[in-house]
């Protein structure tokens, strides 16, 4: 399943990444195509392209706050986690897709 | 009634996220400019640093570092409102935070409605914002509506309702102040425990970041004894780790002794997330064990008259922290705490269970 995510955290130098890379090695790990944006102190990375977000069947925004962009997800499937959910149990994030 | 609770902590912490860099780069200018003055002896009557000795230059970083301070409340309270409302709340969120950046005299002290004022009023910006852009107009009004109407709209009320509780608002500041600073040891140590508890918990997440900001916009107020607290608690549990896994090292497999290693760098740079990769695999064990260890640093620091002026912690501040000496006793203590407490919990427990440090 091709999936999109976003992490943000307060500060934006740590939780962030780590989010980022638990959600890229569970999906690998389950066998998902994943792009996760990071929206860090250094702003958006890795930044999520419109046909990227139209070809995904879901995003998941493992966010703490206020994000950039939103209006990007306006017509996709969200899943709305806190950054600590996507770090220590990502996997139940994946058994809500 | 909680996820509306939720919600606007996310509101709080999306303007925390932006305000970060303001703080830490006027506190650190601040900090060095001051400390230079003082390390070349241009000091008052009073024994006090005094910058107008100081060279040109010196004068000029306390100035730019001051004017990042003053956008503090301006920029918290634009992006609680932007984090809310989005673009159109950005103007009614920058004035009323920049009313709430005036400096005030209360009682004979100078004083502003600060960091306080700014979460108040940024919530209110976002609020009257999103009233406005619900309100239905006719489809010729609808350009002018972000560009004139909502700018007004919003930045008029709000800008009163600041205006209003300007001075309340200051006055609870300058008496949060004097309690603060009238804190006896009894209850300076409660409060050193409390923060210590706060920053190790979830190392580095929202709990954590209470504590931080709560520091951070102490320094602004001219306060930097919390700062110091938590500076000293921020770095312990990475340092006391990676400490761990060099005291013991058969406790530890071989890839808990490398990001040992990457913990105690990140310690000292004051990353309190270098204790993630511990925690994550063992939290029962690990999490109070660096509860205590930050408590300890907190309270020593705190006792010691620590005080930092950068809104960061760990080694890394070092140059700007008062009491240098008892804020490295601080961070030893707590982060040998750290160490001996995980260490000899680990061998009192290992025998009943094996699987060490597999149960991600």
């Amino acid at each position: 399943m091709k999936i999109v995510a976003v992490t943000a955290c307060p500060t934006g130098i740590a939780h962030t990444y780590m989010a980022a890379e638990q959600l890229e090695k569970t999906a690998r790990k389950l066998g998902h195509t994943i792009k996760v944006e990071t929206q860090g102190a250094m702003g958006i990375e890795n930044k999520l392209t419109e046909n990227e977000i139209k070809g995904a069947a879901v995003v998941i925004l493992a966010v703490d706050i206020a994000i950039e962009e939103p209006e990007r997800f306006d017509h996709i499937r969200k899943i709305k986690v806190p950054v600590q959910a996507a770090m220590k149990n990502p996997e139940a994030i994946f058994a809500q897709i | 009634m909680k996820a509306l609770l939720q919600q606007h902590k996310q509101y709080l912490l999306t303007g925390v996220s932006y305000v970060i860099p303001f703080i830490a780069c006027g506190g650190i200018l601040i900090a060095l400019a001051l400390a230079y003055t003082f390390q070349c002896h241009y000091v008052d009557a009073n024994g006090g640093p005094d910058p107008t000795q100081a060279p040109v230059f010196v004068q000029d970083m306390l100035k730019i570092g001051g004017k990042a301070f003053e956008l503090f409340p301006a920029v918290l309270a634009g992006f609680i409102a932007y984090g809310m409302a989005g673009k159109p709340g950005l103007v009614p969120g920058f004035v009323g935070g920049f009313i709430a950046a005036m400096p005030q005299t209360i009682n004979g002290k100078t004083a502003s409605a600060g960091f306080l004022g700014a979460i108040i009023i940024g919530l209110i910006a976002g609020h009257v914002t999103n009233l406005l852009k619900k309100m239905p107009v006719p489809k010729i009004f609808k350009p002018v509506m972000p560009i004139i109407i909502i700018p007004i709209l919003s930045a008029l009320p709000v800008g009163l309702i600041m205006l209003t509780l300007n001075t309340p608002i200051a006055t609870i500041m300058v008496d949060m102040g004097h309690v603060l600073e009238s804190l006896q040891n009894g209850s300076q140590i409660v409060l050193a425990l409390v923060l210590g508890a706060m920053i190790a918990f979830d190392m580095g997440g929202p709990i954590n970041k209470a504590a931080f900001f709560f520091g951070a916009a102490m320094i602004e107020q001219k306060n930097y004894a919390i700062m110091g607290a938590c500076a000293a608690a921020i770095c312990t549990p990475p340092l006391g780790l990676g400490l761990a896994t060099v005291l013991s090292r058969k406790r530890w497999t071989e890839e808990q002794r490398e990001s040992g290693l990457a913990a105690l760098g990140m310690g000292l740079i004051g990353i309190t997330e270098g204790a993630i990769p511990f925690a994550a695999g063992d939290p029962f064990r690990v999490i109070p064990c660096i509860m205590f260890g930050s408590m300890v640093a907190s309270t020593i620091a705190m006792l010691g008259h620590v005080g930092d002026h950068a809104p960061h912690g760990g080694p890394i501040v070092l140059p700007v922290v008062d009491g240098r000496i008892m804020y490295i006793i601080a961070i030893v203590a707590g982060a040998f705490t750290t160490a001996v407490a995980i260490n000899s919990v680990k061998k009192f427990t290992e025998k009943s269970s094996s699987v060490e440090g597999v149960k991600a």
